[in-house]
């Protein structure tokens, strides 16, 4: 039996304003296009709450780009009882436009920065952005609606954690996620100028410890860890197609953000048939699914129900076959293409570009 | 005291297999029955005594241990921000 989805990453567009070196979103981005529009979304959502999904995260490139789908998309979700999260850089976090979300029943806001500071901030954004979404912060904190505020870390920023989460404490920030960068789509490209040394990765995660013990109960801190730097994978998705899905802007259905790079695998769309049909029968969400199609060392290895075998993108990215074990695993035969990489260089940077 | 409240971006529902969840900020959490019960009551106007009470009195159970494991969730709860008000005893 296939199990239910819990929750839904609909990705409206890959347009965005900034240009973040670190940024996921695949480098061919125009080849998303055309978009799905406002009722094609809506259709995705009730689609989407009737196989079972609780939770939708909104976000792209920047879902704001779209406010008036956004808020549509919004309406429809809640009135499906789905739980709301926006993921947005909060460059276009208009007073209307928060209040038309608010409204809409939008539960939760996840708003990113670059940085504590405006300068080094704003070199990685690619404008000069920083003193607008500290704005767009307050007024997200001044209404009703969650919000979390998130920092994705790399070799650039890692060093400021401790003023990443000093300004949190100043804005009065209940959630915080720390984020360390993770390698697909631009953020591979980039991966040579954006990964920490393990002596920097060491100091943030002690920062990241401290910081938990002093304000517990005041603000809850996440933490995503750099997967380069442990002895084992992250459990990516909680498994391949096991509970989440994402849709990307022109309707492909992707069991990760990131799968669409996976060229060995073709990925149906939303316009030509159903979620439901597609969660449970595509060829792409069955091929890794559960634990049956593991080689070794993943095959007889006691993590393999905690881990599932790390990322398959990962896997594919890396060595070539998505079957593979993840090589951020250091049982993984190709656990050197990590290793390698580790060793670190200080590459310059490579703009994101529309 | 105040009455406790699922915090602000914390939701409770059933799916549709009548799993009782809390949907919040990070993802999906599965409660398993007896914490459902708990979380269902959560409106910001039942005090921790009422809760427990209404609890008791529908299991058949005695309130001061219901009320000892209503304080223990709400206690783990609170860690996580998911409650807006901590369970303090009276
Ligand atoms: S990571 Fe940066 S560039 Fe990519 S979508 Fe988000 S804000 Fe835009
Ligand atoms: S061998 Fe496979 S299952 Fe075992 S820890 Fe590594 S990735 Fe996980």
């Amino acid at each position: 039996m296939v199990s239910r989805p819990l929750s839904l990453l609909a990705e409206l567009t890959y347009r965005c304003n900034l240009q973040c070196p670190y940024c996921y979103n695949p480098l061919d981005l125009s080849a998303y296009r055309p978009e799905l529009d406002a009722d094609a979304w809506c259709r995705v959502v009730d689609e989407a709450a009737a196989l079972g999904i609780l939770q939708l995260h909104l976000s792209g490139g920047e879902p704001t780009l779209r406010p008036d789908d956004l808020c549509s998309i919004v309406e429809r979700a809640r009135r499906r009882e789905i739980y709301t999260n926006l993921i947005t850089q909060g460059t276009f976090l208009s007073d209307e436009l928060l209040d038309r979300l608010v409204l809409a029943g939008l539960d939760h806001i996840q708003l990113s920065l670059q940085g504590a500071h405006a300068q080094l901030a704003d070199s990685f954004a690619g404008a000069a952005v920083h003193e607008r979404k500290l704005d767009a912060l307050v007024r997200a904190l001044q209404r009703d609606v969650a919000v979390t505020l998130n920092c994705v870390l790399h070799a650039g920023n890692i060093d400021g954690i401790d003023d990443v989460i000093a300004l949190a404490e100043r804005f009065g920030v209940k959630r915080l996620e720390l984020a360390n960068a993770q390698f697909y789509g631009w953020g591979l490209r980039n991966r040579a100028a954006l990964l920490p040394s393990r002596e920097q990765v060491d100091r943030a995660t002690a920062s990241v410890q401290g910081a938990r013990g002093r304000l517990r109960g005041r603000m809850e801190i996440s933490y995503v860890l750099a997967d380069y730097y442990e002895v084992f994978p992250k459990p990516c998705m909680h498994g391949w197609a096991s509970r989440f899905l994402t849709v990307a802007p022109d309707g492909r259905v992707l069991p990760c953000p990131a799968a669409a790079a996976i060229a060995t695998l073709t990925f149906e769309n939303v316009r030509e048939r159903g979620l439901a049909e597609i969660w449970q029968h595509s060829a792409a969400f069955n091929a890794y699914r559960g634990t049956g199609w593991m080689a070794e060392p993943c095959r007889s290895c006691d993590r393999k129900d905690i881990d599932f075998g790390g990322c398959r993108c990962q896997a594919y990215l890396l060595t070539g076959d998505a079957g593979a074990t993840d090589p951020a695993c250091s049982k993984s035969p190709r656990h050197d293409l990590v290793g390698r990489a580790a060793v670190g260089s200080s590459a310059a940077m490579l703009p994101r570009r529309p | 005291m105040n009455p406790p409240a699922l915090a602000q971006g914390v939701r409770f529902r059933r799916s549709a297999d009548g799993q009782g969840v809390l949907l919040v900020p990070e993802g999906v959490v599965n409660l398993n029955d007896s914490a459902a019960a708990i979380v269902e009551l959560l409106d910001g106007k039942r005090t921790i005594d009422a809760i427990a009470a209404a609890l008791g009195e529908r299991y058949g159970m005695d309130n001061a241990v219901v009320r000892s494991d209503v304080e223990d969730l709400l206690q783990r709860l609170a860690e996580k921000m998911w409650v807006a008000e901590a369970a303090t005893a009276p």
